[in-house]
C-alpha cells in the first residue's frame, strides 16, 4: 500500500506541475468571484478544487504552493462561516489550516474577529507559542533535528522539543523546551564566534575549491538577484556567477585557497596571517578563472585509428591541431587490431604532437576461484602486470566481472587482441597456477607458475616484452671466422660487393677504421652504421652499401610469447606495404605453423608475393607452402609437389635469414620423397 | 519422486561418498609415497627410493605420480646403474599404460634413444625411429620434440638417407631455436650438407652455430671443421714443410712408425723401439695402454678407449691381446657406427668384420693395403694391386673408385698409409711410379685437393705413417731419423 502511495506521489507532482497555471488561475478567479461578484458558491467550488489538488501533496509542496493552500483554507473558512448551511464546516477548514501550518496568521482583513478568535483557540488546544530571537541572524534553525525557517514565532506541539541554532564561523546553541497548554516561551539564541568565514563566488560555476590543498567541494549553481551588487560592477550578470560557496571554518593564520576547473587556468589566493584577526565573515570579490587550452595533433602510419581523450572521442586519425583544454589526459587511440595509450598533459598555449604506433591490447580476465597461500599477492601482481609491459597495452579486469563474461564481452567488442587467464591447478594443496595467454581466435600458450616464488610473473613479462628482429643489416657478404686470419674471411660476395672491389677468400680487417676481429663485431658495426660501411681488405678500403635483409621469426623459442607475436605481426602487417608487408605475412604464417594451424598458414602464404629472389624471398614462401600442404595430409600431395617445384625456381632463396640453408636442395629432397 | 526415510539417508550418503573418499585417500597416499621416494633419492638412498616408488606403482597405479615414477626409475637404471637394458621395462610400461601422460613424451624419446644405441645394423633402427616419430606425432608441442628430431635425423643418416637426415636436423633447431640440442642439430645439419655436396651452406651453418652458441662444445668443433674445410677445399695452398715438429725437435723419439689423431685432436705415436703407444700432450709424451709390440693401427673407440691393432691381434685398452683369426698382415682398420671393427689384411682379398657381439664375417673386396673410416659413415681403401682408391659406403660397397694418380701429372704405384681428418678429407702417403714418394690430399668426392712429393718438400727419411691435425696440418713420422715433420 505504502509502495503504491510512493509510486503515485511523483505522478501527482507531475500532474500538479502540468496544472500549475490553471490552478493559479482558479485560485485567482475564486477570490475575484467573491470580492467582485459576491458569488460565494462559485468561489467555494473553485477553492475546493484548489484544495483537492494541493492537499494530498501538502508535505511535498514548495513554500509558494503551501501558501496558496493555506490561503485557500482561510478563504473557505470565511466563506463557510457566512453560510448558515456550511457554518459548521468553517471550524473544519480552520483545523485543517492549523494542521497544515500552525504558524500561519489568518488574514485579518478577511477573517472576522470571531473566526480569528476561534482559530487562535483551536490552535491553543494543540500548540504552544515559542518566541525566538537570533544573534547574529542568518543562521539555520533546527527543531527536533529538522531544518525550519528561522522565524521569530513558532507554534510547536505540546511536549519536549530541542531547538538548535547554527551559523558558519560560530559555535552552535541548543535549547530544550517542555511545552504545555497556554505556554508562551521565549528563546534567545546568541552564538559565539569561533572562526572566520569566507564567501566565494566564482566565474564560471562548477569550480573546485581547495583550502590548504584539501578539496572542500565545488562552487556550483547560479547567483541570484542578491549577487547583482557584486556582479554588475564587474560587467557581469548575476547568473554569470556561481551560487555563494561558504568556507565555514577559516581559523586565524595564513591560508591558501585554490580554484580549479577543467579547461581553465587554476587560480590561487594567498590569505595573509591578518586575515583571521579579528574573526569575521568575509566575502571575496568574484574569482574569475581564465580559459586554458593547448593544441594536440595525433597521427599514425597505421590505418583505422580513433582518438579518445579520457574516454571522449575526438574522431578518426589524423587529428591535427585539435583545441584541447589544458590538463592531464589518458590518451587512447583504438586501432582495428590494437591500441596506443599514453598519459599526457596538455599545457596552456602549447602544441603537442604524437605519432601513435599501436600495441596489441592484453586483457587480464582474472584469477579463477581456488584458495591458496599467496593468492592476494599474485592477484595484485597480475593486476599491475601492465606496469611491466612495454610492447603490449594492458587492460585490467573490470570489478565484479567473471572471466567468462569478460571473455564474451571482449569477443563481441574486440577491445583486446590478447586475453590472459590465471587458473589455480587443482590439488590437495595448490602449488601451481596455470597462466593461459591466447588470442581471441584461440591461439594459446600455457605456462605454470609457482605463486610463492619471488617473481612469478617475471618470465611472462620478459616474454611479452621481447620482440624478435625481423631484419638485419647486410653487406652482401658471407663471412667466416677462420682461425689464424686477422678478421672475418669472405666466403662469397654479392655482385654489388664484387663490383665494389671485395675479394673472395680474403679477410676483412677494418670497418670504418676500427679493427674487426670477428663476424659478430663486423655485423655490430654494420648495425650501428647508416648507409654505407667502409671496409679494409688487403690494404684497400672500399665502401659497401648496407641493406636490411629479412629474417625469419625464430620458432619454438621459450623466450617469446607466440600469441603476443601473432598480435604484433597483425599490427605490423596493417602498417606495412609492399615487400615489407609480405615479409610480415610470411612470418605470420610461420607463427601459425608454430601453432600447427597449417591451413591458416597456407591461406596466408598463397597470397604472399615477395619480389626478391635472394635470401628470405619468394622461394622461401613457396617452400613453406609445400611444407604446410605436407602437414595437411596426402589430400594435398599435388599442391605440395607444385609448391616445392615452384620453390626450385629460386635457387638463391634461403631459410632463417640471408645466410641460412638454401631452399633449393631442400625442395628437391622433399620432391624426391613425394615421388 | 521417491523420498528415502530419514533413517536410511545417512548410510546411503556414506555409501555414495565411499568411492570418492577412497579415491582421495589413494591420491593422498600416492603423493606421500612419491615425495618419500623423492627424499630418499635426493639422499642417495637409492634402494629405499626405488622400493617406495615400486610400492606407489603397486598401490596407486592410476596416480598421476605413477608415470613420473616410471620415468625416474628408468633414468636411475640408465644414469646411476648404467644398465640400459634394465631401464627398458620401465619405459615399455610407461608407453603401454600411460601414453596420455606428459611424461610419456620423454619416455618414448628415451626408449628410442636406447633402442638406437642397441642397434647392430641399419635395419635395427626401425623400432627406435618409430618411437621418435611417436614423440613428434603424439606430443607435437613437447620440448622432447627437438631431441626426437635430432635422433631421428641420426637414424636416417645411419640408414644412409642423408636427405631425410638433413630435414630432421634442420627442423630440430629451426622449430625449437633455443632447445639444448640445437647446437648438436646445427652441427649434424652442416655435416649432412657437406656430405650432400653443398659446402658453402655447410660453412655458413657452421658459422651460424658459432654465432648462436659460441660457448658450446659444438661451436669448438665447428671452428676446427671450418678451418679444415676452408684450408683443404677452398684455399688449397701448396703443401709446405714446416720442418721438424713440434718446435723443431729432432731425435726425441725412438723409431716412430705409426701415427693417429686422438679424440682431443692431439697426436698418438707408436714408438717401435719402445713397443709402446704415446699420447703427445703439448710437449709431453704420455704412455697409453699396455706394451704393444708390432703395432700396425691405432683406433679411437667412441667410448674413449684406445684400440691397438698389432701383429698379434687387438688390444682394447688394458685388456689382453685378442687374436684376429687368420689375419697376419693387418694393413688398415676402421670402426663403424655400429661398433663393428673392419679390418683390412694385406694378404686377404676381403675385409673382415668383427661385430661388437657375434661372429666375424667377411665382405668381398680387393686386397687392401690401407683402410680408414670416413666421417660420413663409409671407408676409403687403397688397393695397390688394382692401383685404385675405393670410396666405400657403410656396407662396404664401392661408391666410386679413384685410380692412383688421377689429376696428378704422373701416377704413383702404392699407398703406404692413409689418414683422415674427421672433416671428410683423406690424406695418402704414396710411393712409386713416376710420381715417387709424396702426399696426396683428396676430398670426400675423391677430387684431388693438394699434393706434394717428399722430394719437393725436402724430406728424405723413411716415412711410414701420417696423421691429419685439426689446424689443417699433416704430420709425418720418419722412423729412420726419429723425427716428425709437419706440412701446412
Amino acid at each position: 500500500m505504502r509502495l503504491r502511495v510512493l509510486l503515485c506521489l511523483p505522478l501527482l507532482c507531475l500532474s500538479l506541475m502540468a496544472q500549475d497555471p490553471a490552478l493559479r488561475d482558479t485560485f485567482t478567479q475564486a477570490k475575484a468571484l467573491w470580492a467582485t461578484a459576491g458569488d460565494r458558491e462559485g468561489a467555494t467550488t473553485r477553492l475546493d478544487s484548489v484544495v483537492a489538488a494541493l492537499a494530498p501533496q501538502a508535505l511535498g509542496l514548495s513554500p509558494e504552493w503551501l501558501q496558496m493552500l493555506c490561503e485557500s483554507y482561510n478563504w473557505l473558512a470565511v466563506l463557510d462561516d457566512r453560510s448558515a448551511q456550511n457554518k459548521p464546516r468553517a471550524q473544519v477548514r480552520l483545523q485543517a489550516l492549523i494542521d497544515l501550518n500552525p504558524d500561519y496568521e489568518v488574514d485579518k482583513a478577511l477573517t472576522s474577529q470571531r473566526l480569528a478568535a476561534l482559530f487562535e483557540r483551536l490552535k491553543g488546544e494543540k500548540f504552544a507559542l515559542v518566541k525566538l530571537s537570533y544573534a547574529p541572524e542568518g543562521g539555520r534553525l533546527l527543531v527536533d533535528g529538522k531544518a525550519q525557517a528561522p522565524t521569530t514565532r513558532k507554534h510547536l506541539p505540546f511536549g519536549p522539543h530541542k531547538l538548535s541554532y547554527l551559523r558558519a564561523g560560530h559555535g552552535p546553541s541548543e535549547v530544550t523546551l517542555e511545552l504545555g497548554p497556554k505556554d508562551v516561551k521565549e528563546v534567545a539564541f546568541k552564538l559565539t564566534r569561533t572562526a572566520s568565514t569566507l564567501t566565494i563566488y566564482t566565474q564560471p560555476s562548477d569550480v573546485e575549491v581547495l583550502l590548504d590543498g584539501k578539496s572542500l567541494g565545488y562552487a556550483t549553481g547560479k547567483g541570484g538577484p542578491e549577487t547583482a551588487s557584486i556582479a554588475l560592477p564587474l560587467g557581469l550578470r548575476p547568473e554569470d556567477l556561481s551560487a555563494p560557496f561558504v568556507i565555514a571554518e577559516v581559523m586565524p593564520g595564513k591560508h591558501r585557497v585554490e580554484f580549479r576547473a577543467p579547461c581553465f587556468r587554476p587560480r590561487v589566493l594567498e590569505l595573509g596571517a591578518e586575515f583571521g584577526s579579528p574573526m569575521a565573515d568575509h566575502t571575496l570579490e568574484p574569482v574569475r578563472l581564465e580559459a586554458s587550452k593547448g593544441t594536440l595533433s595525433v597521427t599514425s602510419n597505421w590505418p583505422g585509428g580513433e582518438l579518445f581523450l579520457s574516454g571522449q572521442s575526438l574522431g578518426p586519425l589524423p587529428v591535427l591541431k585539435a583545441q584541447v583544454c589544458s590538463g592531464p589526459y589518458e590518451l587512447l587511440v583504438r586501432f582495428p587490431g590494437g591500441g596506443f595509450s599514453r598519459h599526457i598533459s596538455v599545457d596552456q598555449g602549447k602544441a603537442q604532437e604524437l605519432v601513435a604506433r599501436p600495441k596489441p591490447r592484453l586483457a587480464f580476465l582474472g584469477l579463477e576461484a581456488g584458495d591458496f597461500t599467496g593468492r592476494t599477492r599474485l592477484q595484485s601482481q597480475l593486476e599491475t602486470l601492465g606496469e611491466r609491459l612495454e610492447q603490449v597495452a594492458f587492460l585490467a579486469p573490470r570489478p565484479g566481472e567473471a572471466p567468462k563474461e569478460a571473455l564474451a564481452r571482449l569477443k563481441a567488442s574486440h577491445e583486446a587482441e590478447l586475453v590472459l587467464l590465471a587458473t589455480p591447478v587443482p590439488d590437495k594443496v595448490i602449488r601451481y597456477v596455470e597462466l593461459s595467454l591466447a588470442t581471441l581466435d584461440g591461439e594459446e600458450e600455457r605456462m605454470l607458475l609457482k605463486p610463492l616464488e619471488e617473481d612469478p610473473l617475471g618470465i611472462l613479462a620478459a616474454r611479452l616484452n621481447r620482440l624478435p628482429r625481423l631484419t638485419q643489416a647486410d653487406l652482401g657478404l658471407s663471412l667466416l671466422d677462420l682461425p689464424g686470419e686477422p678478421g672475418p674471411w669472405v666466403l662469397s660476395a654479392s655482385e654489388a660487393a664484387l663490383k665494389a672491389g671485395i675479394q673472395v677468400g680474403q679477410p676483412l680487417v677494418l670497418a670504418n677504421g676500427k679493427p674487426i676481429l670477428s663476424v659478430a663485431s663486423l655485423l655490430a658495426e654494420a648495425e650501428a652504421a647508416s648507409g654505407t660501411l667502409a671496409l679494409s681488405q688487403g690494404g684497400t678500403t672500399l665502401n659497401l652499401p648496407i641493406h636490411q635483409e629479412a629474417l625469419e621469426l625464430p620458432l619454438g623459442s621459450s623466450g617469446l610469447s607466440y600469441p603476443a607475436l601473432l598480435a604484433q605481426l597483425r599490427l605490423l602487417y596493417a602498417g606495412a606495404k609492399g615487400d615489407a608487408a609480405n615479409q610480415v605475412r610470411l612470418n605470420l604464417a610461420l607463427t601459425y605453423m608454430q601453432f600447427r594451424k597449417f591451413d591458416k598458414a597456407v591461406e596466408l602464404l598463397r597470397e604472399t608475393r615477395i619480389s626478391t629472389t635472394v635470401g628470405i624471398s619468394q622461394g622461401t614462401v613457396d617452400y613453406y607452402t609445400g611444407i604446410c600442404f605436407l602437414h595437411l595430409g596426402s589430400t594435398y600431395q599435388a599442391e605440395a609437389t607444385q609448391a616445392f617445384r615452384q620453390a626450385l625456381k629460386y635457387p638463391q632463396s634461403t631459410l632463417l635469414g640471408p645466410d641460412g640453408p638454401l631452399v633449393g636442395p631442400l625442395a628437391k629432397l622433399a620432391l624426391e620423397e613425394l615421388k | 519422486m521417491h523420498v528415502l526415510s530419514p533413517w536410511l539417508r545417512t548410510p546411503v550418503a556414506l555409501l555414495c561418498a565411499a568411492p570418492l573418499l577412497a579415491q582421495s585417500q589413494e591420491a593422498d597416499l600416492s603423493e606421500r609415497l612419491y615425495f618419500s621416494g623423492d627424499r630418499a633419492y635426493a639422499a642417495k638412498a637409492y634402494k629405499e627410493a626405488l622400493d617406495t616408488w615400486s610400492q606407489l606403482l603397486q598401490a596407486a597405479p592410476k596416480s598421476s605420480h605413477a608415470p613420473r615414477v616410471l620415468l625416474r626409475m628408468a633414468h636411475h637404471q640408465l644414469d646411476v646403474e648404467h644398465k640400459p637394458e634394465a631401464a627398458l621395462p620401465f619405459l615399455e610400461r610407461l608407453r603401454t599404460d600411460y601414453i596420455k601422460a606428459p611424461e610419456a613424451a620423454e619416455g618414448l624419446l628415451l626408449r628410442g634413444t636406447l633402442l638406437a644405441r642397441q642397434a647392430q645394423r641399419p635395419g635395427d633402427l626401425k623400432d627406435a625411429m618409430a618411437e621418435f616419430n611417436r614423440v613428434l606425432d603424439l606430443f607435437p608441442q613437447s620440448p622432447a620434440c627437438s631431441e626426437a628430431r635430432l635422433q631421428l635425423g641420426r637414424a636416417w643418416r645411419d640408414q644412409g638417407n642423408l636427405g631425410r637426415a638433413l630435414e630432421c636436423f634442420l627442423d630440430a633447431f629451426h622449430l625449437q631455436e633455443d632447445s639444448p640440442v640445437a647446437p648438436q642439430a646445427m652441427l649434424e645439419a652442416a655435416l649432412s650438407m657437406d656430405a650432400l655436396g653443398d659446402l658453402p651452406s655447410c660453412l655458413k651453418l657452421l658459422q651460424r652455430l658459432r654465432t648462436k652458441a659460441p660457448e658450446s662444445p659444438e661451436a669448438q668443433e665447428a671452428s676446427w671443421r671450418t678451418l679444415l674445410l676452408v684450408r683443404h677445399r677452398l684455399q688449397k695452398t701448396p703443401l709446405r714443410n714446416e720442418g721438424p715438429w713440434p718446435a723443431g725437435r729432432t731425435k726425441w723419439l725412438k723409431t716412430p712408425t705409426v701415427l693417429a689423431t686422438a679424440p682431443d685432436g692431439e697426436l698418438l705415436i707408436f714408438q717401435n723401439d719402445l713397443d709402446h703407444v704415446f699420447h703427445l700432450r703439448g710437449a709431453e709424451l704420455l704412455p697409453q695402454g699396455p706394451p704393444a709390440p708390432g703395432t700396425r693401427i691405432l683406433l679411437n673407440h667412441p667410448s674413449g678407449q684406445l684400440w691397438i691393432l698389432t701383429k698379434a691381434g687387438l688390444i682394447k685398452g688394458d685388456a689382453p691381446v685378442m687374436p684376429l683369426g687368420a689375419l697376419s698382415a693387418v694393413s688398415g682398420a676402421a670402426l663403424d657406427r655400429w661398433g663393428t671393427l673392419w679390418v683390412a689384411d694385406a694378404k686377404t682379398p676381403a675385409l673382415t668384420l668383427f661385430p661388437a657381439e657375434g661372429t666375424p664375417r667377411t665382405v668381398a673386396s680387393p686386397t687392401a693395403t690401407a683402410l680408414v673410416p670416413l666421417s660420413t659413415g663409409g671407408f676409403v681403401m687403397a688397393a695397390d694391386a688394382d692401383r685404385k682408391l675405393l670410396f666405400l659406403d657403410a656396407e662396404g660397397q664401392p661408391r666410386f673408385i679413384i685410380p692412383y694418380g688421377k689429376d696428378l701429372p704422373t701416377a704413383f704405384r702404392t699407398v703406404t698409409a692413409l689418414a683422415t681428418d674427421g672433416a671428410g678429407q683423406v690424406a695418402a702417403l704414396v710411393d712409386g711410379g713416376d710420381y715417387g714418394e709424396g702426399i696426396v690430399i683428396l676430398g670426400p668426392d675423391g677430387a684431388l685437393l693438394r699434393q706434394a712429393t717428399l722430394k719437393a718438400l725436402g724430406i728424405s727419411g723413411r716415412i711410414t705413417s701420417l696423421a691429419m691435425d685439426r689446424d689443417g696440418g699433416i704430420i709425418l713420422c720418419d722412423r729412420r731419423n726419429d723425427v716428425l715433420f709437419r706440412l701446412k
